[in-house]
C-alpha cells in the first residue's frame, strides 16, 4: 500500500523520475518507430515480390508442359483456387531505346487472366491521374496534363491519350503509326528504361526531354509514345539445344512500376501468344512420316513417288502456372492442392514433373535477406536502447542514494525488505509505464507523419533521408504495428524493472540505523 | 503488580570505524515495566541512540553479548519477518530529526505506519477507521488544521507532533524516543513532552515509554531517570517525580 503512495509522489515530485521516463519514452518511440518503419518496409516488399507471381506456381522451364488450358481449369474448378493463368518465362536480350542493350526476363502473358492473378494492371505507370503524389509539390508530374493538350482529337485519332496508353498495356498491344494497325507491344519494368525515365526526388518518373523545352509535354520522349523495343529470345528443342535465335522489333506499350527493383529494372512482359510463337511454343502441326513435300524416294528403285505425309499436331506450350488463392486459403494448404492437381493432371496428359513453389519460396532469398536486414537493425536498436537500461539503474541508484533516509523511516517503522525492494521495483515498472506510453504516442505520432516530418526535415534543413532514388518508394511506410508496438512498449516497461532492480536490492539491504544516520 | 515489558541483558553493542572496532554499549542492562516512562541519559556518544535501536529492533547486540527481551520473548531469536513485525506493531519510534517523509502531507505520513503494518488489503478494509484514528491523534496534537500540509509548511515542533502521531498510529506497546526536544527550544521542547504525557494518558492504560536525553530537565519529566556511563546503565540518584 505505502507502495502505491510513494510511487506516485516520487513519480510526481521529482524530476530525476521524469527524465528517467524520458530515457525509456524516447527509446520506446525509437525501436518501435523503426520497426513499424521497416514493417512497413518490408511488407511493401513482400507485397511487390507477390506482385507478379501470385499465391502458388507451376513451373516448368525451358520446354514447359503442354494442355495448360485443361490443367487452368481443373484449377479453377477448385474451390481451394481463385484464379489461375499461364504464362511463359524465359530469359532474352533487349535492344532499348538509346542503343542500350541488355539481358532480361520476358513475361509471356494472356494480360487479362495474368490480371486477375497478379494484379498487373495496377502496376501500369502511365496512366492519367488527377493529383500529385505528396512530394510532387509543384505539380510536375506528366501524366497529370494531356499529352497533347491543343488538338484533343488529334491525340485521340494517334492514341495520344493517358487513357489510351493505359489500354494499350492492359493490351500489350500498341497502333504501329506507319501502318495504322494494332499490333503486339511490350510493357517493360519503368526502370528497364531508367535512362530515360528520370526517377524525381519525389519517387514520379520524368521522361527525357530531347528538345530544348521540356516543360512542352509534347517535346519529351515517352518511352510507351515513341519508343521501340528490339527483343531477342532463344527458342530451345525437345532436347534443350538452342535454336535459331528468334528477333522481333516491338513498340512499347506501356511500363510497369511494381516498387520491387529486380522486378522493374529486369523484367518486360509480352503477349504469350507471340512469345509462344517466337520459342516455338505455339500449337504446330509436325510431320512424323513422309516429308514436308510429300515425294518420297524409293531406295532399291530410285523412283519417286507421292505419299501424303503423317501429322500430328502439338498443342501450345507455357512453362508456368500461376495461381491465386481463394480468400482466407492459406498459402501453404494452397500449394499442397496445387500439387496434387498438377500430379493428377501430368498423370492423365503425360506432362513432365514440375515445380510448384509458394511465392514465398520463390522469393525465398531476398525476403530472407530483408528480414535479416530487419532482425539486425532492431538487435542494433535495442542495443541501443539498453542504454535506457543503464539511464534508469543510473538514476535509481543515485535516488536510493538521496532516498535512504526515506528507506531507513520506513524500516523503522517495520517495512520488510522486500516491501522496500519491490518500493522500488514497483517505481521503476511505474517509470517503465509512463515513458512507454508516452513513447508508444510518440511513436505513433512520428510513423503517421513521418512522411511530413521528413518533407519539413528536406525543406527546413535539406536533409532527404529517405531518398525514392536510393529506397525506390516514393513514400516511407507509415503503416503502425500494433503487435510490434506492444511487444517494444512490454520491453519498455520491464526493461526499467531490470534497471531498478539493483538499486532496488541495494535499498533492500541497507542497514536501517546507518540509512536513519544517512546525511 | 510491576510487569517487565522491555528488558535489556548485558548487552554489548561494538562498531567498526574503518579498522578500529569502537565498543558502544558494553554489558548494558535496563528493565522497562509496563506503563513506565523510563528517561536514559547520557553525553553525546555514550550510546543513547544505539541502546534506543536495540530495544526497538532496528539493530542486533554483538553476537552472543546480551539479549533484548520483549514480553520475555528474546528479539535475537525472532527471523526477520518477525522483527518487521516486532516494529510496525509492538514499538513506534520517534526521532530528534523527525525523519518525516516530505513528499507526503502530515496526514499520509502519520498514515504510513498504518499503511506499512497493515499491507495493502488491511489498510483498505480499515482505511476509514485508521484516517479516523490519524485525525484523533494529530488533533491531540493540535495539528487538526495541517493534516494536508507537507513538512516542509510545518514548524520543527509541529513536525515532531507529527512524528509522534505517526509513532502512536498502530498502538504500539513502547513509545522510543531519541531526543524527542533535541532540536527545539525549551518552549517548544516542553509543549512536544506535554504532548508525549497527554498521548500516554490518553490510552486505556498507560504509555510505556523509553526516551533517551542528554537534558536532566527532559528527563526529569520521565518516571525514572537512568545513565549510561562507560557502555553500562545505572540507576540515576535523584528519582524523578512521578
Amino acid at each position: 500500500m505505502y507502495q502505491s503512495l510513494l510511487t506516485r509522489r516520487y513519480l510526481t515530485h521529482r524530476i530525476m523520475p521524469l527524465l528517467a521516463a524520458l530515457a525509456v519514452a524516447l527509446s520506446t518511440a525509437m525501436v518501435a518507430t523503426t520497426w513499424s518503419v521497416m514493417g512497413g518496409f518490408l511488407q511493401i516488399l513482400l507485397d511487390s515480390g507477390r506482385t507478379f507471381v501470385g499465391d502458388v506456381r507451376i513451373f516448368r522451364p525451358s520446354r514447359g508442359f503442354a494442355h495448360y488450358d485443361e490443367l487452368i481449369a481443373r484449377l479453377e474448378a477448385d474451390p481451394m483456387v481463385d484464379r489461375a493463368c499461364a504464362i511463359i518465362e524465359t530469359f532474352g536480350v533487349v535492344s532499348l531505346v538509346g542503343d542500350e542493350t541488355r539481358a532480361v526476363r520476358v513475361i509471356g502473358v494472356e494480360p487479362t487472366s495474368y490480371d486477375a492473378v497478379t494484379g498487373y494492371f495496377d502496376t501500369l505507370y502511365w496512366h492519367p491521374i488527377d493529383l500529385p503524389n505528396r512530394a510532387d509539390r509543384l505539380g510536375e508530374d506528366p501524366r497529370l496534363r494531356p499529352l497533347v493538350p491543343d488538338n484533343p482529337d488529334l491525340a485521340r485519332r494517334l492514341e495520344l491519350t493517358w487513357e489510351q496508353i493505359e489500354q494499350n498495356g492492359r493490351e500489350v498491344m500498341r497502333m504501329d503509326r506507319k501502318i495504322l494497325r494494332r499490333v503486339p507491344a511490350i510493357v517493360p519494368g519503368i526502370e528497364v528504361h531508367g535512362h530515360v525515365n528520370r526517377r524525381q526526388p519525389g519517387g514520379w518518373y520524368l521522361p527525357y526531354a530531347h528538345v530544348p523545352n521540356p516543360q512542352r509535354v509534347d517535346d519529351w520522349f515517352l518511352v510507351p509514345v515513341h519508343g521501340e523495343v528490339t527483343l531477342r529470345v532463344l527458342p530451345l528443342d525437345e532436347d534443350g539445344r538452342a535454336l535459331e535465335m528468334a528477333s522481333r522489333i516491338l513498340p512499347v506499350a506501356n511500363e510497369f512500376r511494381t516498387g520491387n527493383y529486380e522486378f522493374d529494372s529486369n523484367m518486360v512482359i509480352v503477349r504469350r501468344d507471340m512469345l509462344q510463337e517466337m520459342l516455338h511454343m505455339d500449337e504446330a502441326e509436325r510431320i512424323v512420316e513422309g516429308s514436308s513435300s510429300g515425294i518420297v524416294v524409293d531406295p532399291d528403285t530410285g523412283e519417286e513417288r507421292f505419299v501424303e505425309p503423317e501429322t500430328v499436331v502439338d498443342p501450345a506450350r507455357a512453362n508456368a502456372v500461376l495461381v491465386s488463392g481463394a480468400a482466407g486459403v492459406e498459402v501453404n494448404a494452397l500449394r499442397a492442392r496445387v500439387e496434387e492437381i498438377y500430379e493428377a493432371f501430368s498423370r492423365e496428359f503425360g506432362q513432365p514433373a514440375a515445380r510448384v513453389q509458394t511465392w514465398e519460396q520463390i522469393n525465398a532469398g531476398f525476403i530472407g535477406a530483408v528480414r535479416k536486414e530487419i532482425a539486425l537493425v532492431l538487435v542494433l536498436f535495442s542495443f541501443i536502447s539498453l542504454t535506457a537500461v543503464f539511464l534508469v539503474l543510473a538514476i535509481f541508484w543515485s535516488m536510493v542514494n538521496e532516498k535512504t533516509k526515506d528507506i531507513g523511516i520506513l524500516r523503522s517503522l517495520g517495512a520488510s525488505r522486500a516491501g522496500i525492494a519491490w518500493l522500488w521495483v514497483r517505481y521503476g515498472l511505474s517509470i517503465g509505464l509512463v515513458g512507454s506510453l508516452l513513447g508508444g504516442l510518440l511513436s505513433v505520432l512520428i510513423v503517421r507523419n513521418i512522411n511530413p516530418i521528413h518533407e519539413w526535415l528536406g525543406r527546413a534543413l535539406g536533409i532527404t533521408v529517405w531518398d525514392p532514388k536510393v529506397y525506390y518508394f516514393s513514400e516511407i511506410p507509415s503503416r503502425i504495428d500494433p503487435s510490434a508496438t506492444a511487444i517494444v512498449l512490454i520491453g519498455g516497461v520491464l526493461a526499467a524493472g531490470v534497471g531498478a532492480l539493483i538499486p532496488a536490492l541495494r535499498a533492500a539491504h541497507l542497514d536501517p540505523v546507518r540509512a536513519l544516520r544517512h546525511e | 503488580m510491576s510487569e517487565t515489558i522491555l528488558e535489556a541483558r548485558q548487552v554489548h553493542k561494538t562498531y567498526r570505524l574503518g579498522r578500529v572496532d569502537v565498543p558502544v554499549l558494553r554489558g548494558a542492562s535496563l528493565r522497562v515495566e509496563r506503563g513506565e516512562w523510563v528517561a536514559v541519559l547520557g553525553a553525546s556518544g555514550s550510546g543513547k541512540s544505539t541502546l534506543l535501536h536495540l530495544l526497538g529492533g532496528l539493530d542486533r547486540p554483538d553476537r552472543g553479548r546480551g539479549s533484548i527481551l520483549f514480553e520475555g520473548r528474546d528479539l535475537a531469536h525472532m527471523g526477520g519477518h518477525e522483527l518487521d513485525a516486532y516494529r510496525a506493531r509492538s514499538v513506534g519510534f520517534v526521532f530528534q530529526a523527525y525523519h518525516l517523509l516530505p513528499e507526503l502531507s502530515v496526514l499520509e505520513n502519520v498514515l504510513l505506519g498504518a499503511m506499512v503494518r497493515h499491507g495493502r488489503v488491511g489498510f483498505a478494509r480499515r482505511r476509514s477507521a485508521l484516517r479516523a484514528r490519524a485525525e484523533r491523534l494529530l488533533d491531540l496534537m493540535g495539528l487538526g488544521h495541517r493534516l494536508r500540509h507537507r513538512p516542509v509548511e510545518l514548524s520543527g515542533g509541529e513536525r515532531q507532533r507529527t512524528a509522534i502521531a505517526r509513532a502512536m498510529i498502530n498502538e504500539p506497546t513502547v513509545l522510543l524516543a531519541d531526543e524527542p526536544t533535541g532540536n527545539l527550544d525549551e518552549q517548544t521542547g516542553g509543549a512536544i513532552l506535554d504532548a508525549i504525557a497527554a498521548l500516554r494518558d490518553a490510552g486505556e492504560g498507560r504509555q510505556t515509554i523509553v526516551m533517551v536525553t542528554h537534558a536532566r530537565e527532559v528527563a526529569r519529566r520521565a518516571d525514572r531517570q537512568v545513565r549510561l556511563r562507560l557502555g553500562e546503565v545505572v540507576e540515576e540518584d535523584v528519582p524523578s517525580p512521578a
